[in-house]
């Protein structure tokens, strides 16, 4: 009797090992999100790494072999990922998670995205994405409603779960919420008002804190700045006051150098911009105090 | 061989691939249009060992290298195709004539399986997966020209067959995958049968680790038979080994790839042309990619064709040099500098080439 209660408790446990959900997401930022809703109840797994440009990873087989084997795949979308992902997906032959299916999901169109091209469009304007700025993840109320989203995903996929992925997602919105109050409070205290970037990777960021751009030290989206395009920028560090640059930290920051010489009195900070993008930068919680941080110039 | 079709009767037919398919007619606006996209390649190329006649596809001067137009789409729930038409100069006959004359060709047209676990069936006319450079088009050459062994051992077109092809993953820790091809030998070089009956038979075996986040290594076995024109059994086999560097802090100003690919035949009964054996040849690339700054690359290639080498061949070796500029993802440049030596001349071949390549429309997502 012993025995079979012992069998039982085995056959239980690896039943509960294998309903354990896994999840493969293409940035570090949806991984960190997906990783806080599901909690222990999945393994959580990035193909792009925190330091690298997602425009531009490389579709290796070997994350073909991890999405051959996921649950669920979580991606930005807004074609982010539109030079690698479907390489992954098509290489993985896992139709569960091809687009369209239950294990698909696509989060940049359901978080209105920002900066959507009206009329026509071409790529003479550079690397202009159709349906939007995909970089939302650095907005913290959009990844708030990001969260519900994958917690409503595994819930549809782990049903018995559902409560406490919802609970987990409704914990992780409500505090981003709280904490964007007082991040805007910081910022607004600061007196900074304009700032530059290198890439419009900071846009959903700048826009919820009320930060205007007013310019982008890529001439045009995707291609890397000209000394034409950067004596204009400084032209306007000088006459609009621009205290501050950013510059994304996977892009070359030498570029700032000639404007610093030029205009000594403009900020140049080097940022992550997302999560594991630098040591202690573990959360999304963590990268946006960091960006606080340089804006305060801490 | 191409059939020398006017260009507008190639844009006849896209027309009616376009607008004639009830699902693209039905469809609210062009969601169920598939993705369309065309690259050209334009070339300018001086060699002493190259054509002057510009009847010749392969000549000195001004040219367009190739042109190619590509829709893809999903069929339905099950499938997923492809049709790739290239279109590029054909031999003019008489070859003196001095007009230039093009040819469009399928290149590659299939269906495959997008709803089955674990596996990709596909069926068409595809590149086979002899070796890895065999599987590439033309615009995605590292080099301008192909190597040495592709040309005299399956023709300028490489392996292209009508074939039906599965790919299976290997429930291994690393990426494994086996892929078995039957294919139609209808080859201009290598595989060519009259007989309609005749199927040939490929195995490839190709492997890949990550040795680092930074680094992988691929590691690619092939082999093929089937009848050639003396409707002999030929064979084939190569092997290819490549590792790519990209650093994931700063992997967009540098990275690294080295490639190296052997590929041998044994063309059983082919003589040349004084009766001598020539069945038994191959040939053997070895080159080094350099990405030096965002948009920039400088590359070297070593090449011998003669490995092994029937008794009467001429053993070639060859040393390339390219320096490359990528504006954009859509757009290159790149200038290339060959130096080719044949055993049986006294005198090397010096050849320049500046190549430009476009693409236009959707967005490619790009092989590893």
């Amino acid at each position: 009797m012993n025995s079979l209660k012992y069998c039982l408790f085995i056959t239980l446990l690896s039943g509960s090992a294998s309903a354990s959900l896994n999840i493969v997401t293409t940035t570090t930022d949806l991984r960190a999100i997906a990783a806080e809703v599901a909690g222990s109840l999945a393994s959580v797994e990035s193909i792009a790494k925190g330091t690298q440009d997602p425009h531009f990873i490389e579709a290796k087989p070997s994350f073909m072999v991890k999405a051959s084997k996921a649950d669920l795949i979580i991606s930005n979308g807004l074609e982010l990922e539109v030079g690698w992902l479907p390489s992954i997906l098509s290489g993985s032959r896992n139709p569960k998670i091809k687009a369209g299916e239950k294990g698909n999901l696509e989060i940049g169109p359901a978080i209105d995205p920002l900066e959507v091209p009206t009329g026509k469009i071409s790529r003479a304007d550079g690397d202009v994405h159709p349906d939007g700025n995909p970089h939302f993840t650095l907005d913290p109320i959009r990844v708030g409603k990001a969260a519900l989203l994958i917690g409503k995903k595994l819930g549809e996929l782990d049903p018995p779960n559902a409560a406490t992925y919802a609970k987990n997602a409704d914990a992780l919105n409500a505090r981003l919420t709280e904490k964007t109050k007082a991040w805007m409070a910081r910022i607004a205290k600061t007196g900074v008002k304009k700032v530059i970037t290198y890439h419009k990777t900071l846009t959903y960021f700048l826009t919820r804190f009320s930060l205007e751009t007013p310019a982008i030290l890529e001439p045009k989206p995707g291609i890397p700045p000209t000394s034409g395009h950067i004596i204009e920028v400084i032209g306007l560090i000088k006459t609009q006051k621009i205290p501050l640059i950013l510059v994304e930290n996977y892009f070359d920051p030498t570029v700032t150098t000639k404007i610093k010489q030029e205009a000594p009195l403009v900020r140049t900070v080097t940022v992550p911009v997302a999560v594991d993008g630098a040591p202690g930068i573990t959360k999304l919680d963590d990268l946006y105090e960091t960006l606080v941080k340089s804006i305060e110039g801490k | 061989m191409k059939h020398p079709i006017q260009g507008r009767l190639l844009a006849v037919a896209l027309s009616s691939f376009l607008f004639y398919f009830p699902a693209a007619r039905a469809a609210s606006g062009k969601a169920f249009n598939p993705d369309l996209s065309a690259n050209f390649l334009g070339l300018i190329r001086q060699g002493t060992g190259i054509s002057n006649n510009r009847s010749n596809p392969d000549h000195n001067g001004v040219r367009l290298q190739e042109a190619e137009i590509q829709l893809s789409s999903d069929v339905d729930v099950y499938f997923k195709a492809v049709a790739l038409f290239s279109v590029s100069q054909t031999d003019t006959t008489p070859a003196a004539n001095g007009s230039t004359e093009y040819g469009i060709d399928p290149e590659e047209v299939y269906l495959e399986t997008i709803s089955l676990p674990g596996v990709t069936i596909r069926a068409g006319k595809m590149k086979l997966g002899l070796g890895k450079h065999n599987q590439l088009h033309t615009h995605a050459y590292p080099f301008i020209d192909a190597p040495l062994f592709q040309s005299a051992l399956v023709g300028d077109e490489g392996l292209n067959e009508t074939a039906v092809s599965a790919a299976v993953l290997v429930p291994a820790p690393w990426f494994s995958e086996i892929t078995v091809q039957g294919f139609t030998p209808g080859n201009s070089e290598l595989y060519r049968s009259r007989e309609s009956g005749e199927i040939g038979a490929l195995v490839r075996l190709k492997n890949l680790w990550d040795l680092s986040d930074d680094t992988t290594l691929e590691f690619g076995l092939s082999g093929t038979r089937g009848k050639n024109s003396l409707e002999k059994t030929a064979t084939a086999y190569g092997g290819d080994l490549t590792v790519k560097w990209r650093p994931s802090e700063g992997g967009k100003y540098r990275s690294l790839i080295w490639n190296s690919e052997y590929l041998g035949a044994n063309r059983k009964g082919l003589t040349d042309g004084s009766g001598n054996d020539v069945a038994k040849l191959g040939g053997l690339t070895t080159y080094v990619q350099y990405q030096f700054a965002e948009r920039w690359w400088a590359q070297a290639r070593g090449e011998v064709l003669g490995l092994p080498k029937p008794t009467e061949f001429a053993r070639v070796t060859k040393q390339s040099a390219l320096l490359a500029f990528l504006p954009s993802e859509f757009s290159g440049l790149r200038l290339q500098y060959d130096h080719t030596k044949a055993d049986d001349r006294e005198k090397s071949d010096h050849t320049v080439s500046f190549q430009y390549n476009i693409t236009i429309g959707a967005h490619p997502a790009h092989a590893y």
